[in-house]
């Protein structure tokens, strides 16, 4: 098979949850000595982007959003082997809360099962999480980038409050921190201070390996 | 060249050339139908749209004769959490008819869930029967089916949200299902309890709010509520422009519940036997105005278009082309009303 073909079957494995087929051209594609990382990035990843942006539609529905971030996983456990030479090493850690007074965690559960699926470690501490046990489970983890979710106008303030906690504490330039939410923009973002924004799962997934590597 | 105020979908103030306003209008009409696969507006309605969002005056009005109902789901609690007056319920419905102008309104708990006001119902009823002794206009009771509180450790069944990051689908699946049983048996009870007390109607506010299973469990408490109560009105209000695939299997009548856009969320709706269903399109924060009215009004008229019953259009923080921000600026919000109503053809807000 072609380049090409290999990396058009890698993404219509996600696309359509088939996540033998998706290990299967996984394995095709190290015997053929393709580059793991082409692979992962222009086949699975953007097929996960694909079914990313279907559920967003509502054309494509939670448990099969799920299902095919399984699939995507089966996958990237064979191409990281092959990448690292060893086991599969995470590319950092990451914290995920909703914050303080908010119980939303629809959105939040999407993102993270995306993330994941890009070798990020993703500490989820849950919903409505004070911004004092964000900033502890960050430091205890070691984590390098912060995610908060906040869907109401009256709860977003709590992500301004991590920024100041964070600066308060000396550990600002410690952490990326990355906002989302159904009422959050880049402009919220900007004004508390925030090192980034995403508008869905799908772009945070991007955002959050820009993060990881700055 | 000239500029015009608007907003963005957050609420922040911007202003924008007149082709910049015709662009986003056309933008988001195609969003819309492209979503929704119904049709776009025409060429003469996204003109007129762009009349209305650029008229002079801080607030404009619908043309005589074309005015719609109003009615506040919630209403009897809003006097006291958004104006900060302490204000006991069945007052609340009075200054809203006869100071504030409304058409009907709903009294809800502050846990604005059946679940939960099934256990206090004999607390809310005598509020709904003070309020039917002294107001002249519908007052319905509201809720949310809020099929979320049903999970551990609030409720009995597993917690999909848990179950679905593991992977475990068919768990999570029939957790939702279960649920649903719970939530008709509780909006029933309580309907039940409303009707004796005079109540006008039921809102069954937010359906989806928790997938496809909470919209569901709206649908079959409907029929029940229908068939056990005819003359109890019932007002089927929707969470999101599509119906949240949580389940993903679900059906109601044979037709597929997650992804339905309003104008197909309309007919389970009328099949279930609601009087008043209350259509939702969600506002873009990273949006301008225009984009956004353009876009809820075209979901609007393709819903409008096919439906048997009122639809009665969510317009408030977030939906309805209104901006997601605590206050919603007066400036949009009737341009919005205006635009729902003269091209949507909403028959109330």
């Amino acid at each position: 098979m072609s380049v090409e073909s290999i990396i058009e079957a890698a993404k219509q494995s996600i696309i359509d949850i088939d996540e033998e087929k998706a290990a299967s051209v996984a394995r095709q594609a190290l015997e053929e000595g393709l580059n793991p990382v082409q692979v992962l990035t222009e086949g699975y990843s953007a097929g996960i982007r694909e079914v990313g942006e279907l559920f967003s539609r509502g054309e494509v529905f939670l448990p099969e959003l799920i299902l095919s971030a399984e699939a995507m996983k089966a996958a990237t456990e064979i191409l990281e082997s092959a990448i690292t030479g060893a086991a599969a090493e995470k590319i950092g850690k990451m914290i995920f809360a909703t914050v303080e007074g908010d119980v939303h965690d629809i959105g939040k559960s999407i993102a993270i099962a995306l993330i994941q699926t890009q070798g990020v470690e993703v500490i989820d501490l849950g919903r409505d999480v004070p911004v004092d046990k964000i900033i502890e489970a960050a430091e205890e983890h070691g984590a390098r980038v912060i995610g908060t979710s906040a869907l109401l106008t009256t709860t977003m303030p709590n992500q301004e409050k991590l920024e100041k906690a964070l600066r308060e504490r000396g550990l600002r330039d410690k952490y990326k921190t990355i906002i989302g939410g159904a009422p959050c923009t880049q402009r919220w973002a900007d004004k508390i201070g925030a090192d980034a924004y995403a508008e869905d799962a799908g772009e945070g997934v991007t955002k959050v390996l820009e993060l990881m590597k700055a | 060249m000239s500029e015009f105020f608007t907003r963005m979908g957050d609420g922040a103030g911007v202003y924008m050339t007149a082709e910049e306003i015709r662009e986003d209008i056309l933008k988001g009409v195609k969003d819309a139908a492209d979503r929704g696969k119904v049709p776009e507006l025409t060429q003469e309605e996204m003109d007129y749209l762009y009349q209305i969002i650029t008229m002079p005056g801080n607030i404009v009005g619908v043309e005589r004769g074309r005015e719609v109902v109003s009615t506040s789901d919630s209403g009897s609690c809003k006097i006291t959490y958004h104006a900060n007056i302490a204000m006991e319920r069945s007052m609340a419905v009075l200054v809203s008819e006869k100071v504030l102008g409304a058409d009907s309104v709903d009294i809800g708990n502050m846990d604005y869930s059946y679940k939960a006001v099934k256990q206090i119902v004999h607390n809310e009823t005598p509020v709904m029967e003070l309020a039917q002794l002294n107001a002249v206009m519908p007052v319905l009771y509201g809720s949310m089916p809020n099929l979320g509180l049903y999970t551990k450790p609030d409720g009995p069944v597993e917690n999909w949200s848990e179950l679905l990051p593991l992977a475990k689908i068919s768990e999570a699946r029939a957790a939702q299902e279960e649920a649903v049983e719970h939530a008709v048996r509780d909006i029933v009870f309580v309907a039940g309890e409303m009707y004796e007390a005079g109540a006008d109607g039921i809102n069954l506010d937010t359906c989806g709010a928790s997938g496809d299973a909470d919209f569901l469990a709206g649908l079959l408490a409907t029929e029940k509520i229908k068939e056990k109560y005819p003359d109890l009105g019932v007002e089927f209000g929707a969470a999101g422009e599509f119906v949240l695939g949580m389940h993903g299997k679900l059906e109601y009548d044979g037709t597929k519940i997650a992804g339905l856009y309003p104008h197909k969320q309309v007919k389970l709706a009328e099949k279930a036997g609601a009087n008043i269903f209350g259509a939702v399109v969600n506002t873009n924060t990273n949006m301008s105005f225009p984009w956004n009215i353009a876009r809820t009004v075209t979901f609007l008229k393709a819903c409008t278009a096919v439906a048997t019953i009122p639809v009665h259009v969510n317009v408030g923080m977030g939906v309805g082309g209104i901006p997601m921000s605590e206050i919603p600026p007066i400036d949009v919000v009737t341009r919005a009303d205006k635009a729902l109503i003269e091209i949507g053809k909403a028959d109330g807000l």
